[in-house]
């Protein structure tokens, strides 16, 4: 925080993301999963 | 006869998978293909609001969260809708398929719930200064998390079919309760949470990857409900199957 600025903060951003994009894959690949074991 | 009392009847008389239960397979590629698309928007939407969009004024590059924070916010609010719809006419048609597919809303709902909490947690450090806080918005989107979480619980515990359809059906209309109030929270109390963001509130340069990401998560969401509906169709007929031929000899 600068003078009511917020400076830096990609590793937040960085997080946000990756995060989103791996409980997302994990939830498809776990479907994918669940699918076949159901035939 | 009531809708509750025909499933009864079904159930007990074992006649109900071949009609209620046949998995939408008209188009059995189509949730891959939704799910391929929304990939596809999210990785477009999500270089333009890491790369292309500047970054805002007062927050910076923190404010690149909000590209994937809204569009979940928005896509775990319609899971939860699409849900509540399915609980209604679950209830009064008996339908089996209705119950399936609730069982995926709620499912996905509670995904993109969990997913919001952690982004907007992520968001929250460095603008607030804090992970979490008890403002409005972030409780009552708590209590809607707990409430779904519970009744996917409810569906887990409960092993007649017939009494989960129905209590996880009212519990879901109960549940539903907490969207508007989640959505209005920011409008109704003081709150740290800022007002919803939309193509009113924001610079017209944000549009391109809130948009994509929204339809991205929307495609994504879509695909999953669909998929997830076809495991719960698939367990609910196995349910209602009639016993095998010899364990009823057996019986007898």
């Amino acid at each position: 925080m600068n003078g009511g600025y917020i400076t830096g903060g990609w590793s937040f951003v960085w997080a946000a993301y990756g995060w989103t994009a791996l409980v997302l894959a994990s939830y498809g690949i776990s479907l994918i999963l669940r699918l076949r074991k159901s035939r | 006869m009531t809708a509750a009392a025909e499933r009864s009847v079904i159930y007990s008389t074992g006649s109900g998978p071949i009609r209620m239960i046949a998995p939408n397979h008209r188009f059995p590629k189509l949730p891959y293909a939704l799910v391929a698309l929304g990939v596809l928007c999210l990785l477009v939407g999500s270089y333009f609001g890491l790369f292309v969009a500047p970054p805002e004024h007062f927050m910076g590059n923190v404010q690149r969260i909000m590209y994937v924070h809204v569009p979940t916010a928005w896509n775990a609010l319609l899971a939860m809708t699409f849900a509540f719809g399915c609980a209604i006419v679950s209830l009064f048609t008996g339908d089996w398929k209705w119950d399936a597919r609730l069982e995926a809303g709620a499912e996905v709902g509670v995904l993109l719930a969990f997913l919001l909490c952690c982004q907007g947690a992520i968001w929250a450090k460095p603008t607030w200064g804090v992970w979490w806080d008890w403002d409005p918005r972030l409780t009552t989107t708590a209590v809607l998390l707990c409430a779904f979480i519970g009744i996917l619980a409810l569906r887990h515990f409960v092993d007649d079919p017939v009494k989960r359809a129905t209590w996880s059906a009212v519990a879901t209309i109960i549940a539903y309760v907490d969207v508007p109030i989640v959505y209005y929270s920011v409008r109704w109390w003081n709150s740290l949470h800022q007002l919803q963001s939309s193509p009113a509130t924001v610079s017209s340069q944000f549009y391109l990857p809130l948009r994509m990401n929204a339809f991205g998560i929307l495609f994504l969401m879509t695909g999953f409900i669909m998929l997830r509906a076809r495991i719960a169709s698939r367990r609910i007929a196995t349910e209602l199957a009639p016993p095998p031929a010899d364990l009823v000899g057996e019986l007898a």
